[in-house]
């Protein structure tokens, strides 16, 4: 690890950045704590080095380089752009070092979005082999994000389970959990009567006047919360949800979905075959499957050792598509990439801005190839 | 010799002192009243340490003073790795208040842990911001949300007082904090969820872990606990 701290394993990083094409990007070791936390969410906290600026801003020491990328690129008003970076990143993290060194490449801007997956895949695999990890020595694992949204909406799940499963999605316990839970039958809390009554006649405006009233008496009208026909409708289809029988059939088909681990180049197939058997339509995210693996090959990808997890995903609700990582033989994540189309909106980009990207853990490199 | 530490004013004090009186441990009261420092009739062997409520948490936790009385919120809250720093050693009975997660009571589509975990992910979608929790249990909320219920998607908003005035200030949407009798949850229109104990705190006597095998708190301990 020493090695690689050094001026000139730098260089070498940065010379196998910029043979990839990818522009040099230097981001400011303090940055503004917000985004971190807006994006990570809470749990982000107890992780970063937080400080405070003198105008009272919490800064942080950055955890990571995408959203400070991201950040930079929205600056510069570019359309698109292609970053390099390598640095060190600080995280507390529950076994090892506080600070470790990562490179990567943001593709940012790039409407081509199934060329820039492969790209991006390609791009990790040769950095990685540049580095000196031979193919032998990494499992490549793929997972895709905007599938199990599309099984969600086939299945005809209830919009609550179906945000419940998507937060969810990516962490295998608490995605167990959650199906568990959803298999229980749904009882309706203990209501006002005449809400109960609104509720059951299915009267909307009834409904929504008597939670109005509620609310005003609590001041919270012009609090900038969650509005009376927000919660009247999410009353109402919890109403509906409890007078039916919870859908066991239907989640599992979505376990069988979470099941499935094959090689991407059996992977269309696969999931044709899942789509038909169960009689629920994929087609649309089967279609951008198939167009990206195909741009795969055209990158020079080996399809058949790549493999493709449906459970494998992110919790992190600005990844929308591809998600990937290179893992050693012994499990520990070399490299983690994918594709992050809702991030740049978050962060404030004008419009809706595509990205991918990936960032490669230096220090286990070095572990991985010794 | 250990030092006690008690805490120095209001409620907490009067009962802790009625307390170890009640087991035969009477607190003389310091000659000067201003002092924070007072001893025990008959016993040299136990000194008393007038300290906040919270700095007792500390205190106990970093080994300056062997034990003290003190309420389970604030060493959970303050501690990191309470579970192992400290050693809870007798549950009292009094100064008891739930550390809870409160809601507003017109969203009537909320009653449990996972609504909120519904709503929470939703809720960027609709609102272009995160859920927002007011509160001063910063880590006991990351705990609970995080850890238990699996719920990531939300930002905490600190607030040291009046934390039950924030969702109509309109600061934050929920509420963690604690209560006693709900009567200011109910005066500001907030519910408590069904599984939305987050920890049910009393004052308790907490020794740190170097502490707790030490003769005088093993006694301590074993009759504060009788007398409960």
């Amino acid at each position: 690890m020493a090695a690689l701290r050094s001026f000139s394993a730098r260089a070498d990083i940065e010379a196998i950045l910029a043979a990839r094409d990818a522009e040099r990007i230097d981001v400011p070791v303090l940055q503004p704590a917000e985004p971190f936390l807006d994006t990570a969410g809470e749990e982000l906290r107890r992780r970063i080095f937080l400080t405070q600026g003198q105008n009272g801003r919490a800064m942080c020491l950055r955890p990571e380089f995408t959203i400070p990328v991201c950040l930079q690129h929205i600056e510069s008003k570019e359309a698109s752009g292609r970053y390099g970076y390598v640095g060190t990143a600080f995280r507390q993290r529950d076994v090892g070092a506080s600070e470790f060194l990562q490179a990567g490449i943001e593709d940012i801007g790039n409407a081509d979005t199934n060329a820039a997956d492969a790209r991006s895949l390609a791009d990790a695999l040769a950095c990685v082999s540049d580095l000196g990890i031979k193919p032998e020595q990494c499992d490549v694992l793929i997972g895709d994000q905007a599938v199990f949204d599309q099984v969600l909406a086939a299945l005809g799940l209830p919009s609550g389970w179906r945000l419940r499963l998507a937060h969810a999605f990516g962490h295998d316990a608490t995605l167990e959990a959650t199906l568990e839970r959803l298999a229980q039958p749904i009882t309706m809390p203990q209501l006002p009567d005449p809400i109960l009554q609104a509720v059951k006649e299915e009267d909307t405006a009834k409904l929504e006047e008597l939670i109005s009233t509620a609310m005003d008496e609590a001041s919270l009208t012009n609090a900038g919360g969650r509005s009376a026909s927000e919660i009247a409708k999410r009353l109402q289809a919890k109403f509906v949800q409890s007078q039916l029988v919870p859908e066991e059939a239907k989640l599992d088909i979505l376990r069988k979905f979470l099941s499935i681990s094959v090689p991407l180049d059996q992977s269309v197939d696969v999931l044709r075959a899942f789509e038909k058997d169960n009689m629920i339509d994929l087609a649309p995210a089967i279609a951008v499957f198939e167009e990206r693996n195909k741009s795969c090959i055209a990158a020079g990808l080996d399809l058949g050792s790549i493999t493709y997890n449906a459970s494998f995903g992110r919790r992190l609700d600005y990844y929308t598509g591809l998600v990937y990582e290179l893992r050693s033989l012994s499990g520990d994540v070399l490299v983690g990439g994918g594709r992050y189309d809702r991030l740049l909106p978050l962060l404030g980009a004008a419009k809706a801005t595509p990205g991918v990207g990936f960032s490669i853990w230096l220090d286990r490199i070095v572990e991985a190839s010794a | 010799m250990i030092t006690l530490g008690l805490p120095s004013k209001g409620r907490l004090k009067e009962n802790a002192i009625e307390y170890l009186s009640a087991i035969g441990l009477n607190v003389l009261p310091p000659a000067d009243p201003r002092s924070y420092r007072a001893k025990i009739e008959g016993r040299d062997d136990i000194e008393i340490a007038y300290l906040s409520a919270s700095e007792i948490a500390r205190e106990v936790a970093a080994g300056n003073v062997e034990a003290g009385v003190t309420g389970e919120d604030l060493v959970r809250e303050n501690i990191p790795d309470s579970y192992n720093a400290m050693k809870l050693l007798a549950k009292l009975g009094f100064g008891g208040a739930d550390v809870i997660v409160a809601v507003p009571d017109s969203w009537f589509d909320v009653h449990s842990m996972a609504d909120l975990g519904e709503v929470a992910a939703g809720f960027r979608a609709l609102h272009g911001r995160r859920l927002r929790i007011a509160t001063k249990y910063w880590q006991l909320t990351q705990q609970f949300f995080s850890n238990q219920h699996g719920i990531q998607l939300y930002r905490i908003i600190e607030s040291l007082g009046a934390t039950e005035g924030a969702p109509a200030a309109g600061q934050a949407d929920i509420i963690v904090d604690i209560t006693s009798t709900g009567s200011t949850l109910r005066a500001n229109a907030l519910r408590v969820l069904d599984d939305g104990v987050i920890l049910a705190s009393e004052a308790c006597l907490f020794a740190g872990k170097a502490s707790a095998e030490n003769p005088i708190i093993i006694e301590l301990a074993q009759k504060l606990s009788e007398r409960r």
